[in-house]
């Protein structure tokens, strides 16, 4: 049996459908899980009968997470670091997105280049000296150490996506902007970055994220309780008590809000920021 | 834009420029001024650990020991150690499944995603969100659908009548390495579905008009006009994604920790184990550098691609 177009159109269309449907429940099935646990009293949690929905839904959970753990701390510490490191890799990242792209001197390409390197250098390389590093000048257990670690992956990833937006920026505003005597600084201040609100904004949200979640750096170089972050504090939960996945679900339900949150209200630049970036063209 | 060409702000004829008006004009002053912090820090926190790794794995180094240069030492224990060679198969193999699904998967979504339908947008969102959710939740999320007795995945099945008993995903040897992938391939596949997506839609209608208007069907609007315009985007994404799975070792971390037996260690986590739990720095430093040659070939690569695009 041959289709006409239109049909084997309609088929492909119907077979789509049925594919979207299995990918959204796969895609919300494990998040479903979390709420409905972190609602749940420990009887029903490990009652040995599967049920799917909390039948006398509580607080109880969020109630333990808030009194008897340390993830207000933790999450705290975790804001802190991200908004830090986040602000100080916007700075440099546009001082120097804009220096790659709109002044010309010396050693330019081989800066770019570098830069490139310096992003995809993994993590799980680097923390090992950078544990040496870190005590040596004595920031091991410290917030700020966390976030001068941090800046190693956030300012290459941000200056690069950056400097793609800067590009898109017809040069000739600046050139006018000159010509009517306004300085570089001021071209970069008043013009560029104006124009570049929502790359801004874009640049902000993956360092925020990327502090958020970063794992390795902070499992190394920070042990004691007062500055853990979420990533190193909450799966500590797990030794601490043996009926802990109603709190625990309550926690990771609470620490996955800041990303999600940004991401529903900014998500439409977030992704053409994300695929201009990374795959221009 | 050149030095000669850049104009210079209105001023009277004698007044001397000062400072900082010389400053903010000189182009190259500025892009040193502009340069340095960002050259400062990733001097200190990615280009001198790098190095010190690379001195780190021909030394005997532990926690409050002084280093002790061993030459190659480190790496011929490695290599001479079937663990070793296990622990690397794992990697190759974690890292090579691990992208060809999430590809798949994420190609499908793209598609389907691409598809005029109603509510597209609720759908988008939908897909997208695993990947706002933060790797070590996502984790410690899956580590509860996965629980033997009270995980969802158990439940549903056995209710389903499809098992008779809860399987221990992470615990049982021939799923342990599929049940860490899944996490990986749950988490990860936005991050493919969003650059696919955008390189549907970049792709021009005209191309898929005239193949209509040719007779083509579907399948072969797919092979012939689909695959060939998305061949930059999947390498790109491909490329990038191997770098990040092969490093990553935060879902093996928390879901297995490379149990059972090895089973789903990979090379990044027997390093953090080694250097966390042994305090074997020197030899978790050239576990490392066994990676980075498969890495660095990536790297170039990637950098090459990426800046020929960007055209810096």
């Amino acid at each position: 049996m041959t289709l006409t177009q239109n049909q084997s159109k309609t088929l492909v269309r119907g077979v789509g459908g049925v594919i979207l449907f299995v990918l959204i429940v796969w895609t919300l099935a494990p998040l479903y899980w979390m709420l409905v646990t972190s609602l749940k009293n420990n009887t029903e949690i490990y009652s040995p009968d599967s049920n799917f929905w909390p039948i006398n839904p509580t607080l109880d959970n969020y109630r333990t997470l808030f009194n008897e753990t340390n993830f207000l701390i933790y999450f705290r510490n975790s804001l802190i670091v991200a908004a830090v490191t986040t602000l100080l890799s916007l700075i440099l990242s546009a001082l120097g997105a804009y220096a790659l792209t709109r002044l010309r001197f010396p050693g330019r390409k081989f800066f770019a280049r570098a830069l490139v390197y310096t992003y995809l250098m993994p993590s799980s390389l680097l923390f090992i000296p950078l544990l040496i590093i870190i005590r040596s000048v004595g920031l091991q257990n410290s917030l700020e150490g966390l976030v001068f670690a941090y800046l190693g992956f956030t300012v290459p990833f941000c200056t690069w996506l950056l400097m793609g937006y800067f590009m898109s920026i017809p040069i000739e505003l600046e050139e006018s902007a000159m010509i009517d005597g306004c300085s570089r600084l001021g071209v970069l201040f008043r013009i560029v970055l104006p124009l570049t609100v929502p790359a801004l904004a874009v640049v902000a949200f993956f360092s925020f994220t990327l502090s958020w979640n970063e794992f390795i750096y902070a499992s190394v170089l920070v042990a004691d309780t007062d500055v853990r972050t979420i990533p190193t504090g909450i799966p500590n939960f797990i030794v601490e008590d043996v009926f802990f996945w109603g709190p625990m679900m309550a926690s990771t339900l609470i620490s996955s809000l800041p990303p999600l949150i940004v991401y529903f209200l900014f998500q439409r630049f977030l992704i053409t920021g994300l695929t201009l970036g990374a795959v221009k063209g | 834009m050149t030095d000669a060409t850049a104009p210079q702000p209105s001023r009277g004829p004698n007044q001397q420029p000062t400072l900082w008006e010389y400053i903010s004009n000189d182009v190259r002053t500025l892009a040193f001024l502009f340069l340095l912090p960002t050259v400062l820090v990733l001097t200190c926190v990615v280009l001198y650990p790098f190095f010190y790794a690379l001195l780190l794995s021909f030394q005997d180094k532990s926690p409050g020991v002084p280093a002790r240069f061993i030459g190659l030492k480190n790496y011929i224990e490695l290599l001479s150690d079937n663990e070793f060679q296990q622990i690397f198969y794992n990697t190759v193999w974690y890292t090579v499944v691990a992208v060809s699904i999430k590809f798949a998967i994420g190609l499908t979504s793209a598609m389907v995603l691409n598809q005029p339908r109603r509510f597209n947008n609720i759908y988008r969102t939908i897909l997208f969100v695993p990947w706002a959710v933060p790797t070590v939740i996502a984790s410690l999320i899956w580590l509860w659908v996965y629980n033997e007795f009270n995980g969802l995945l158990n439940l549903l099945l056995v209710d389903l009548g499809l098992l008779d008993y809860g399987v221990a995903w992470l615990a049982e040897p021939k799923l342990a390495m599929w049940s860490v992938i899944a996490v990986v391939v749950w988490n990860g596949t936005p991050f493919y579905t969003m650059h696919f997506l955008a390189g549907l839609q970049s792709i021009p209608k005209e191309l898929y008009e005239a193949a209509e208007i040719d007779g083509a069907g579907e399948l072969h609007k797919f092979w012939h006009i689909t695959i060939p315009s998305m061949a930059p985007v999947f390498t790109i994404t491909v490329m990038l994604s191997t770098v990040f799975t092969s490093t990553s070792i935060v879902v093996v971390n928390i879901l297995t920790n490379g149990a059972p037996a090895n089973l789903t260690q990979i090379l990044p986590n027997e390093s953090f184990s080694l250097t966390i739990e042994a305090g074997r720095m020197g030899l978790g430093s050239a576990i490392n550098m066994m990676l980075f040659p498969f890495l660095v070939v990536f790297i170039i690569l990637l950098t090459r691609r990426l800046l020929s695009k960007d055209g810096g």
